[in-house]
């Protein structure tokens, strides 16, 4: 079965997205949950098994870090690596709306 | 000490999520999942209660793992083989999983870990299979077949209990590739 991992292909999941956001201030794992559960205003909730296996595979990635160990709560910070992936994608979906107004608009709707 | 009672269970990797509902049901009747048995589920008396049921494979869970479901309002109840983590929450508390890509990664490495064991077995069956109609045809000494027979019953059992768990994990990750498109 291939494995279909976004990021190898330089996307971002929805999940990895807002990880990465919450995380250019370090913050551990419980905080990462609340912290994206207020900035979209409760639509974007992360489960703990989903929350998990993400921050794994965005440490394998390098697009995050181990900040600090001490008080035996991992936290962990987006990298440099990882900031620009974020910019890539904001990037990418600004387009993506663009292109969707843009149709919308010759429609007009 | 409360009452004990033993239920079979149908197969996690089949019925995963009737498995979780059912004991979710005997929770509203006082029972409440204490441990896993042999090929089943150890409950305990207790005052009836709504809780919902969620299972999570993960062979590397570590004290990180575990803090993250509890903080998210998940109290872990038991773990079987190592691997099979089964936790009890609030009606309403946000599911374990709230992304279709992290799903998939569950189903993905139980079936390659059954794969590991299941392939083998599939070959060695075979060859075992060989040897024995070899040797009942007379190409080979009768002691061979016979010992093969014996190999192949053992063979069989461990094909069977990795196999079909393998095949409903398959099963799974296609419906969720299907929903995905």
């Amino acid at each position: 079965m291939p494995r279909n991992d976004s990021l190898e292909v330089g996307e971002l999941t929805d999940t990895s997205y807002y990880i990465l956001l919450s995380l250019m201030e370090p913050k551990h794992g419980y905080l990462i949950m609340k912290t994206i559960e207020e900035m979209t205003d409760h639509t974007v909730v992360v489960g703990p098994a989903s929350m998990y296996t993400t921050i794994k595979k965005l440490l394998r990635a390098e697009l995050i870090k181990l900040h600090d160990k001490s008080d035996k709560k991992k936290v962990y910070v987006t990298t440099e690596k990882g900031v620009q992936l974020v910019k890539k994608e904001i990037e990418r979906k600004r387009l993506m709306i663009q292109h969707g107004e843009e149709i919308l608009a010759n429609k007009g709707e | 000490m409360g009452k004990e009672k033993y239920v079979m269970s149908s197969g996690l990797a089949f019925f995963e999520a009737k498995e979780m509902e059912r004991l979710g049901k005997f929770a509203r009747r006082g029972w409440f999942l204490e441990k896993f048995a042999f090929s089943g589920f150890v409950l305990r008396k207790g005052k009836p209660e709504e809780v919902i049921y969620s299972l999570d494979y993960q062979s590397e869970a570590d004290d990180e793992y575990f803090s993250y479901f509890e903080e998210a309002g998940w109290k872990h109840v038991c773990t079987g083989a190592g691997v099979m983590h089964i936790f009890s929450a609030a009606p309403g508390t946000t599911p374990i999983y709230s992304e279709q890509a992290t799903i998939k990664e569950k189903y993905e490495k139980e079936s390659q870990s059954m794969k590991k064991v299941a392939l083998p077995a599939f070959l060695i069956a075979i060859m075992l299979v060989v040897l024995l109609f070899s040797s009942e045809n007379g190409f080979l000494p009768t002691v061979v077949g016979d010992i093969s027979e014996y190999a192949s019953y053992a063979t069989f059992i461990v094909l069977i209990f990795t196999g079909m768990p393998y095949l409903s994990y398959q099963y799974k990750l296609r419906k969720l590739e299907k929903r995905n498109v």
